[in-house]
């Protein structure tokens, strides 16, 4: 929906609805804001390397970087099987896929809990039968974050999917290229930006993910107390140290935001 | 009893210095107002507004439910509330120097720490030092009353569990739900809290030499619009009615 504006010139929208649009930007902008103003920023060093800030930090990357290989490895063909294979359900397979992206976060979490404690219905035998726990463990947040990141990269990747020239993979076909070669030579380096702006999205989304983690996995320091975590657990005692992380959580979706511009703002 | 006259007639009073000198009785009062309350109070308070309700028709109560120093820190940062329950005196006597209270905090009831365990205690769990040895022990954070508590019943116990196996609720209802229907093994929270699970959960007591008492004071705010009406629910806190709902859920007396 662009105009050039070589051929016509764009009418700028009326004064009233300039000024609504000052007010929206106002919603996004006062918090950070308030967020920078009250910042430690002489202290800022030394409450990222605090002890517990630290941990938060390196727990935040390692879980939220599984979350985001797994989104990668059991996304990809769940995108593929939603784009190209046709079967009864396959709309219904596609609202499970985005309903974590509409869920709230908690409710995602009970559902895990549910199902994956000691005494769930799948948590019961991978327990007895394996001796796995996942709630209250590292693994758990990797799955809480999982859960809520994945529909981020599925969608991202079955869009491209959806709307990449079959042609080249038809040719490639032609010419005797088996189909997983036609996947790794001609379709995967098609899609590799989109899939790269998905496994973007879902890293970031894991990385902030709350709700589904501190009702699946807790609370525990080192083990599953990733930065929002931290940021929720540090607010009373240790308020410099809870603004400090979300510093580098807003630096983060700010460095995203950047590197996927293209996708979203355009290329203005 | 004679306590509760006098509020009465100081309700009365006050009722009738802002005009409404024909409707002088407490029943009449009118307006809504917000309580703070510790979570471990969640149950007792909802069955004491109820009552307070069932007093004054006119009057409307929400409770806000919290670990008591998430409470007074929202207070403190300008959340509207009209009376706050704490789980301590800490809590309260934060908002009391900052001059954010009215009148003079009542204690209206005490409160025992237990180990809440997995129904049927399946690790069986008999005494603190046990919480050093089972799974995912489930606490308060460490500035939530129960979370001070605990620490400290912990402490005169020397028992020391490792903060990696300690998952941190940010007030006693998370703590306890933590446990159950959470998949913790083991955790401390408040007698009251464990009679509230209604046997989703077991409780194992904490004997008197490492038990700590929480203290529970109660007061109205500045902050409220409707103060005649804030300090008639403060007091009714204390009142018999309210103590046997209090006494029934397992509080102690003050």
């Amino acid at each position: 929906m662009r105009v050039d504006a070589t051929r016509t010139e764009p009418r700028s929208p009326p004064a009233a609805v300039v000024v609504v649009a000052a007010v929206a930007m106002l919603i996004f902008t006062v918090p950070l804001v308030g967020l920078l103003e009250r910042a430690p920023w002489s202290d800022l060093w030394r409450e990222l390397t605090a002890h517990e800030t630290r941990a938060a930090l390196r727990l935040s990357i390692v879980c939220s970087l599984w979350s985001t290989a797994l989104a990668v490895l059991l996304g990809v063909p769940l995108a593929w099987v939603l784009a190209r294979a046709r079967f009864p359900g396959r709309a219904l397979a596609r609202a499970l896929t985005t309903l974590p992206m509409v869920l709230p976060p908690v409710v995602g979490g009970l559902a895990l809990l549910l199902a994956f404690a000691r005494d769930g219905l799948v948590g019961r035998w991978l327990h007895d039968g394996l001796g796995i726990q996942l709630t209250y463990s590292t693994a758990g947040a990797v799955l809480a974050e999982t859960f809520v990141a994945m529909p981020f990269l599925v969608v991202t990747v079955e869009a491209a999917l959806r709307s990449m020239d079959t042609r080249y993979e038809d040719a490639a076909a032609t010419l005797g290229a088996r189909r997983w070669t036609v996947f790794r030579r001609v379709t995967l380096p098609m899609i590799a930006p989109s899939l790269a702006a998905g496994a973007a999205l879902s890293w970031a989304r894991a990385l902030g993910e709350f709700g589904a983690t501190i009702m699946f996995a807790g609370n525990i320091s080192g083990r599953t107390r990733t930065m929002p975590l931290a940021v929720f657990t540090a607010l009373e005692t240790r308020p410099q140290g809870a603004i400090a992380l979300s510093l580098v959580l807003l630096a983060v979706s700010l460095v995203v935001l950047v590197l996927l511009r293209h996708r979203w703002l355009g290329s203005a | 009893m004679r306590r509760v006259g006098g509020v009465a007639a100081v309700v009365g009073l006050l009722v009738a210095g802002c005009g409404n000198a024909g409707h002088s009785g407490p029943g009449s009062l009118r307006g809504s107002i917000t309580v703070a309350a510790a979570s471990s109070l969640t149950d007792a308070f909802t069955k004491i507004a109820a009552g307070f309700r069932e007093r004054h028709p006119g009057a409307k109560v929400a409770l806000d439910l919290d670990a008591s120093s998430a409470l007074a820190l929202r207070i403190r940062h300008g959340a509207p509330a009209d009376v706050f329950a704490s789980a301590d005196e800490v809590s309260m006597r934060r908002l009391v120097d900052e001059d954010l209270v009215r009148g003079t905090p009542t204690v209206f009831a005490r409160n025992r720490l237990e180990i809440v365990v997995k129904k049927g205690n399946p690790s069986h769990v008999r005494t603190l030092a046990d919480l050093a040895r089972v799974g995912t022990v489930s606490l308060c954070v460490e500035t939530a009353p129960c979370g001070t508590l605990a620490a400290e019943a912990l402490r005169m116990a020397g028992v020391t569990i490792p903060e990696g196996r300690t998952t941190r609720a940010p007030n006693a209802r998370a703590a306890l739900t933590a446990v159950a229907p959470g998949d913790a093994d083991a955790g401390i929270v408040y007698a009251t809290d464990v009679l509230a699970a209604r046997g989703s959960a077991s409780g194992v007591p904490i004997p008197d030499a490492q038990n700590v008492l929480a203290v529970y004071p109660v007061a109205s705010l500045k902050g409220s619009k409707h103060p005649a009406l804030a300090k008639e629910f403060a007091d009714y806190v204390s009142s018999p009615d309210a103590e046997r709902t209090l006494r029934r859920l397992g509080f102690v007396a003050p």
